[in-house]
């Protein structure tokens, strides 16, 4: 279990918040309006969750609530009491293993800078939890609050669709 | 060929930061962090032009938590910083001149407590007039924002006489284009951290795209010997340009410093917006003429660019602009003039393409309109005046010579998009709605294709010192190192770099480790800048290969035995050459070889010998096709499909090449159609990601093909050339032709204002009726 004391704020000013983190469980005594991106990059040094906006428009900070997409710049700690969070750095599971839009993404050149990729990722794995095998007006749709600058986004729509056929594939539908 | 991973084959290889990338490991400089450090925020003016009468920083330094509040006192060397011209003071004394000066600088133990204490910081300000048009910064009467007054820079090139040209030409186009104030928009804003060293040296951990030029501009400041300064500059989370200057850099150090401790700085957007470069927004007027079949016999061209309140790189941005308007064709007469002016909006500088996007775009509308006034197919209409091989530069220097721009016309004219467009003009407007969208569509969405020509000089041209080197080294645990002073901006510099070792020694990508970015231990390289890189680590790895392969074999043949000349490099060691059975692994050659085993490089990025700064000696040259449709009930224009023809020699990573095209179309896509930082009064109007609208996946849905032209003369001995900055630059001129294609509407101004696009319902009517 992750136990944190956050050494900013007076302690009145803190609750317990109780949460899964990367499936595990995590208790954190935060301010209740304390950002879930400040928690997570300053507070846990989990970094892999970037910044970009601040205001919910570029989709860097783009985290797992219970398995959909959140900006984790727009969440506060009091929305996630009992809830399920997952970060890059726990969507594939394990330290080593990789999720197939991360396969994806690296063969198919789905990134350059990578800055934006662990959000775009997130987005898109998401999508694919719920759709396995998505339209491209799906995919647009999905990745249209995942602002890339270095791509142009062509190498991400490959990536996305390589990343059904990898899931068909591995369902042997494919 | 069309370059696809498919058609690339083997040479698509997993970029080697790439693993890092997708699954968050990598640390950014941003994300580092370490016990006991503070963070640094900077006070930025309140007003674009204000005489500073006050400081006052007494309550903000008394706030517990606060550990330092600097201004312009506390600065031990140069207040000033700039890389060409140093002019932007690091703290402002008696004058603001931007919205994004800064004032003054907090540490503190939390970001919290750091903002409370710049809102403590009191400024007495006696606002000035605001300069916030060129026109205005130069009427006589405008106040000096520079001793020197107004103007950074002017330029210009003549050749003949155009007045008396213009009385000869058959037809003369005169057209006035204005382009936006773009902004790069890294994901990744400015940031870094900055560490005191116990043996007294200073390190930052800080994005730029010339580590050692930062280390020079700090010692600067600071006033230590470079040596001091220890300047980590990889990864970087996107630039263009951007970050190629100082930024937060000289706050992070100084309040380093002050304190003694670590020190993290970190942009918001807003902050980033304000304080940060743009594209200079250009004012182009161009006046040119031709005679009955066709020929170029007057250009005239004239350039006001808004620089801003300082020079960085302002003055070299006007001069590859006022090459670039001149570009890939012929003309009987010239006349070029431009001048760069000091503004108080905000900062603009150096961002890919660098002044070419703005002149193309100008240049490229020229010929469309000279060639619908001609009766001549626009494509035929530029090969009539386009240079050939053996042909001069723009200002008639000498240049290394390709036939790159007829390459790419002939790949262009022959592609599936523009053969479509000759069938859609031959099928006519209205059942060419039809018949390209399948079902039939409503008559308020028209479809148009458009084409451009680029001709882009790379490196930063005569007269600038534009180093280059490289170093190959076998370590003491047998990897060979790979030592460039270059910065990994997403760019692919790793892929470049393991590609070219791979393709030049045979060596297995494990047999690699790169080392970039750290002043401590690259030669100095020159910038990752102007497209240069790639070509520069290719020219340095020729000068290296003998070398290097030869003092590997010769020891490697001294510990086996064996004859050097039987020996090949190969992956995991040494072999021998004809049956490739390995002999020695690399690490047991580090450690039994009685001498370290490398070799270097220093050279100069080659030049014209025109004396003339800036002009240029390589170029890289495109060709884009475009297809549109617009919405004339909403004016909305929408990018179907691409094409991009390119020739820039050989394809050195076949993923990062379709990457920096299709990339860098996305950007021309968003300088087009969508893109601008607002200014009123001197103020941003769009002060982040909601206002400042960038393309999303749903803008970029369209096909992009990317066609590179590999083939160079025989015998040339400069390879691959930039395709960086490229693919930024020509989509912006064939989405405008397009536009004219589909609407008969020209425009002028980018970006593209809807409004002028959209028809009033009777004369759609008139469309769908026939009447």
């Amino acid at each position: 279990m992750i136990e944190r004391t956050n050494p900013l704020p007076a302690a009145a000013d803190a609750a317990v918040i109780s949460f899964t983190l990367n499936g595990e469980p995590v208790r954190l005594a935060v301010p209740p309006a304390r950002r879930l991106i400040d928690v997570l990059r300053h507070d846990l040094l989990l970094t892999g969750t970037k910044i970009g906006c601040e205001i919910g428009r570029c989709g860097a900070c783009m985290v797992l609530v219970d398995g959909r997409p959140v900006n984790a710049c727009l969440t506060m700690m009091y929305q996630l009491e009992g809830r399920r969070v997952t970060t890059i750095e726990g969507l594939a599971g394990g330290a080593e293993a990789l999720h197939a839009v991360q396969r994806a993404f690296l063969e198919e050149g789905g990134f350059q800078c990578g800055y934006c990729t662990p959000g775009m990722i997130v987005s898109a794995a998401a999508l694919l939890a719920e759709r396995p095998d998505p339209t491209d007006d799906e995919i647009v749709e999905a990745l249209s609050g995942n602002l890339c600058r270095c791509t142009g986004y062509g190498g991400i729509l490959r990536a996305v669709r390589r990343a059904v056929a990898i899931g068909r594939e591995a369902d042997g539908t494919g | 060929m069309i370059l696809t991973r498919e058609t690339a084959g083997g040479r698509w290889r997993i970029r080697p930061d790439g693993p890092g990338k997708v699954t968050g490991r990598l640390k950014y400089l941003t994300d580092l962090a370490l016990p006991g450090m503070l963070h640094g925020v900077v006070l930025r003016s309140a007003h674009p032009h204000a005489r500073i009468r006050a400081i006052r920083t007494e309550r903000a330094a008394a706030l517990p938590g606060v550990r330092a509040v600097l201004t312009h006192r506390d600065v031990p060397g140069l207040n000033a910083f700039g890389i060409s011209r140093q002019d932007q003071p690091v703290f402002c004394s008696d004058r603001v001149r931007y919205v994004g000066d800064a004032v003054a600088a907090v540490a503190a133990d939390t970001p919290e407590i750091a903002e409370r204490a710049l809102g403590l910081i009191e400024v007495d300000y006696e606002p000035l007039p605001v300069l916030d048009t060129p026109e205005k910064a130069l009427s006589p009467d405008a106040p000096k924002l520079h001793p020197h007054g107004n103007v950074l820079h002017r330029s210009e090139y003549r050749r003949g006489d155009v007045d008396a040209a213009f009385a000869e030409c058959v037809h003369v186009v005169e057209e006035t284009y204005v382009t936006p104030r773009q902004m790069h928009t890294y994901l990744e804003t400015e940031g870094g951290l900055f560490v005191p060293e116990p043996d007294g040296r200073l390190t930052v951990y800080a994005p730029t795209q010339h580590g050692l030029l930062d280390r020079l501009q700090l010692a600067r400041i600071l006033g230590v010997p470079e040596e001091a300064i220890r300047v980590v500059s990889s990864p970087i989370g996107g630039s263009f340009g951007g970050k190629d200057e100082l930024n937060i850099q000289p706050y992070g150090a100084l309040l380093a410093r002050a304190t003694g401790r670590p020190v993290k700085i970190h942009h918001s957007r807003r902050e980033s917006v304000r304080a940060g470069l743009k594209r200079h927004p250009m004012r182009i007027t161009m006046k040119t003429g031709i005679d009955a079949s066709g020929r170029l016999l007057a250009h005239r061209v004239r350039i006001v660019a808004d620089t801003g309140p300082y020079a960085t790189l302002g003055a070299e941005v006007l001069n590859f602009a006022t090459e670039h308007v001149i570009g890939p064709y012929r003309y009987a007469n010239l006349d070029v003039e431009g001048v760069s002016v000091y503004t108080n909006n905000g900062m603009s500088g150096e961002f890919r393409g660098f002044g070419g996007n703005q002149a193309i775009f100008a240049l490229e509308g020229q010929m469309d309109r000279l060639a619908e006034l001609a009766g001549i197919d626009p494509w035929e209409f530029r090969l009539i005046n386009l240079r050939r091989m053996g042909d001069p530069g723009p200002f008639g220097q000498q240049i290394a010579q390709t036939d790159g721009a007829y390459q790419v016309w002939v790949k262009l004219k022959e592609s599936p998009l523009w053969r479509e467009r000759d069938s859609l003009k031959r099928a006519g407007e209205a059942s060419a709605s039809a018949q390209s969208g399948g079902a039939a569509r409503p008559p308020w969405i028209r479809t148009g294709i458009g084409a451009a020509m680029v001709m882009h000089g790379f490196g930063l041209g005569y007269g600038i010192p534009d180093p280059a080197a490289g170093r190959l080294r076998l370590a003491e645990d047998g990897r060979i190192e790979a030592i460039f002073g270059y910065e990994e901006f997403g760019q692919g510099l790793f892929a470049a770099i393991e590609a070219l070792m791979i393709d030049t020694f045979g060596i297995g990508p494990d047999d690699l480790r790169i080392v970039v970015g750290d002043t401590d231990r690259v030669p100095d390289s020159g910038s990752s800048t102007a497209s240069r890189t790639t070509a520069m680590i290719w020219q340095a790895l020729r000068r290296m290969e003998q070398p290097f392969r030869r003092k590997l074999l010769e020891a490697a043949a001294r510990l086996t035995g064996r004859a050097a000349g039987g020996l090949t490099l190969a992956p995991g060691g040494v072999a021998d050459a004809e049956s490739g059975v390995l002999l020695i692994r690399y690490a047991d050659l580090a450690a039994k070889a009685e001498e370290t085993i490398g070799a270097q490089a220093h050279f100069h990025f080659p030049t014209t010998d025109l004396e003339r700064i800036g002009a240029h000696f390589l170029y890289s040259y495109a060709a884009v096709a475009v297809k549109v449709e617009v919405n004339l009930l909403t004016g909305r224009v929408r990018v179907l499909d691409q094409y991009h023809a390119v020739a820039a020699g050989p394809v050195v990573n076949p993923m990062g090449y379709v990457g920096q095209i299709e990339g860098g179309s996305g950007m021309a896509l968003g300088f087009a159609l969508l893109e601008d930082a607002v200014m009123e009064n001197g103020h941003y109007l769009t002060g982040n990601l909601d206002t400042y609208l960038i393309p999303t996946i749903a803008d970029s849905r369209g096909t992009v093909a990317v066609e590179p032209v590999e083939e160079l003369p025989e015998g040339d001995p400069y390879g691959p050339r930039g395709i960086g900055e490229i693919g930024s630059v020509g989509l912006a001129p064939a989405i405008a032709e397009a536009i004219h294609e589909a609407t008969g509407v020209r425009v002028s101004r980018l970006p593209v204002d809807p409004a002028l696009l959209i028809r009033r319902p009777e004369d759609l009517w008139k469309a769908v009726d026939g009447r």
